[in-house]
């Protein structure tokens, strides 16, 4: 599969352009193309959420073949089957996904259906909008408060301990794992 | 949008490792008209517990007796934390489909979030094919290595919840309330001096900067946030009214690095989800400006 018709493959997936006859036709007598429109389609419904009940034979195959293709752990190393220059309608149409997956999980009201229709045209704003965020507490009096006897590098300790809860605080807005920065709370009196 | 049908109650218990530590918690999450309550319980040690709902956040430490509660932040971030990071997070992170797994007795698929250079970690992620809830969360540095994770043995999604599940265990009648819902940021005046990190790793822009009074400080207290969209680095400025601490230099506590270092009677501290070169780096970068 060339350049051309990858960017055409991605083009296609992010509704970006229509399925004519000549697109057809190039799809339909090149394997590794409709392999990959498989391919892209099955991750971006499974980033979206809207995975069929069964997947079909063939895309499980696809997805048993990335599993096999792909290092697990999370080295820089280049992975080949990834390193197609990046679709960024779909990749951005993943990071929503991303967002939406943990709006589920916290707020529970993001629209399945809004986040559904194409890749392209899944609003960016709409689904940003939606996930409910909680914020992370500020604990400074517990266990951090500073009094006069502490030596400078109590002090220092504390201050650090604050920073940290602090962070934590935000992070519970933005982060991948809204959950983790209580999980964090609730265990930090170990790490000190 | 028509959300109540998809509105999702859930209770599971999840195992949290960072490092050698395992500790194991309880979450019971509810959604209904009125918004989302979740209670957050520890089962191993202290039993501590969180509940939050959309305008409080209680937590409480039965080891000081102490219920310190917070105001819900709510929202209060979207609109500056995102959207631009959400789009460069592609430019920055390859997503892909790493196969499927079990977790929790649920069918998962796994996803891969791998960072394009040094200076950011990767997640893997378990989504529950059914219910797209998290199962399981891996943070990973660049060899691999899993720094901290959060992993659910247990998770049934439920039609209801019952209000007595989202009650604290504790019976809080001797308990000291903190309240620190009415806490407002400090202004910053066009008087005071600005700070700003001068280098960061390509796709981190800031998404927020506040001057905030902390109980360990005798100043207000700069704070500066940046993000690629997932990763997040706090930078704190702090003017020392005494001799430097003795602690500047790099900390770690499981996925968070931090890094401190001082400039001209300020102690500047970085933290952050990210790499110990990213945030000595982010550090030793600031400057101040008028």
């Amino acid at each position: 599969m060339n350049e051309q018709n990858k960017e055409l493959l991605s083009a296609l997936i992010d509704g970006e352009v229509d399925l004519d006859n000549k697109m057809l036709d190039t799809m339909t007598h090149d394997q590794e193309m409709k392999d990959k429109w498989s391919r892209y389609h099955l991750i971006g419904d499974c980033l979206r959420g809207q995975l069929p009940e069964k997947i079909s034979g063939y895309a499980t195959s696809c997805v048993t073949d990335v599993l096999t293709n792909e290092p697990t752990v999370l080295a820089p190393q280049k992975s080949k089957q990834f390193n197609l220059k990046p679709l960024a309608g779909f990749a951005i149409a993943a990071s929503v996904a991303m967002v939406a997956v943990f709006s589920v999980q916290r707020g529970n009201d993001v629209d399945p259906v809004s986040t559904s229709s194409s890749i392209a045209s899944t609003s960016v704003n709409e689904i940003i909008a939606q996930p409910k965020t909680y914020s992370f507490p500020e604990v400074q009096m517990l266990p951090a408060s500073v009094s006069d006897t502490d030596t400078p590098e109590a002090i220092a300790n504390k201050r650090l301990n604050n920073y940290l809860m602090n962070h934590n605080e935000y992070r519970s807005n933005g982060s991948v794992n809204g959950m983790l920065p209580y999980v964090r709370l609730v265990t930090i009196e170990s790490q000190e | 949008m028509s959300k109540a049908s998809r509105e999702l109650n859930y209770d599971g218990v999840f195992v949290y490792r960072l490092g050698k530590q395992v500790d194991t918690m309880r979450i019971i999450h509810k959604s209904d008209a009125d918004g989302s309550i979740e209670r957050l319980v520890s089962l191993t040690g202290h039993a501590r517990e969180v509940i939050r709902d959309k305008d409080q956040v209680r937590c409480y430490f039965p080891e000081n007796k102490a219920v310190v509660v917070e105001k819900s932040r709510l929202g209060k971030l979207i609109s500056t934390y995102l959207p631009h990071p959400i789009k460069s997070i592609s430019e920055f992170y390859i997503f892909e489909i790493a196969g499927e797994d079990r977790v929790a007795g649920l069918d998962a698929w796994i996803i891969n979030i791998r960072p394009i250079d040094k200076y950011r970690y990767g997640y893997q992620l378990w989504i529950d094919k059914k219910s797209r809830l998290l199962l399981k969360s891996e943070l990973k540095n660049q060899l691999g290595v899993t720094l901290e994770q959060i992993m659910f043995a247990q998770l049934n999604v439920l039609d209801e919840i019952e209000d007595a599940l989202l009650e604290p265990s504790v019976s809080d009648k001797d308990y000291t309330w903190h309240h620190n819902e009415n806490k407002e940021n400090i202004d910053v005046t066009s008087n005071d001096k600005q700070w700003k990190a001068t280098w960061m790793p390509a796709g981190f822009t800031m998404s927020e900067q506040s001057r905030e009074a902390m109980i360990t400080s005798h100043m207000p207290v700069d704070h500066l946030i940046y993000s690629d969209g997932l990763a997040m680095v706090s930078i704190y400025v702090e003017k020392l009214n005494q001799q430097p601490d003795a602690n500047t230099g790099h900390s770690n506590f499981g996925g968070v690095n931090t890094y401190a270092t001082h400039t001209g009677g300020y102690q500047i501290t970085a933290v952050g989800e990210v790499p110990e070169a990213t945030v000595k780096l982010m550090a030793a970068s600031v400057k101040s400006y008028q």
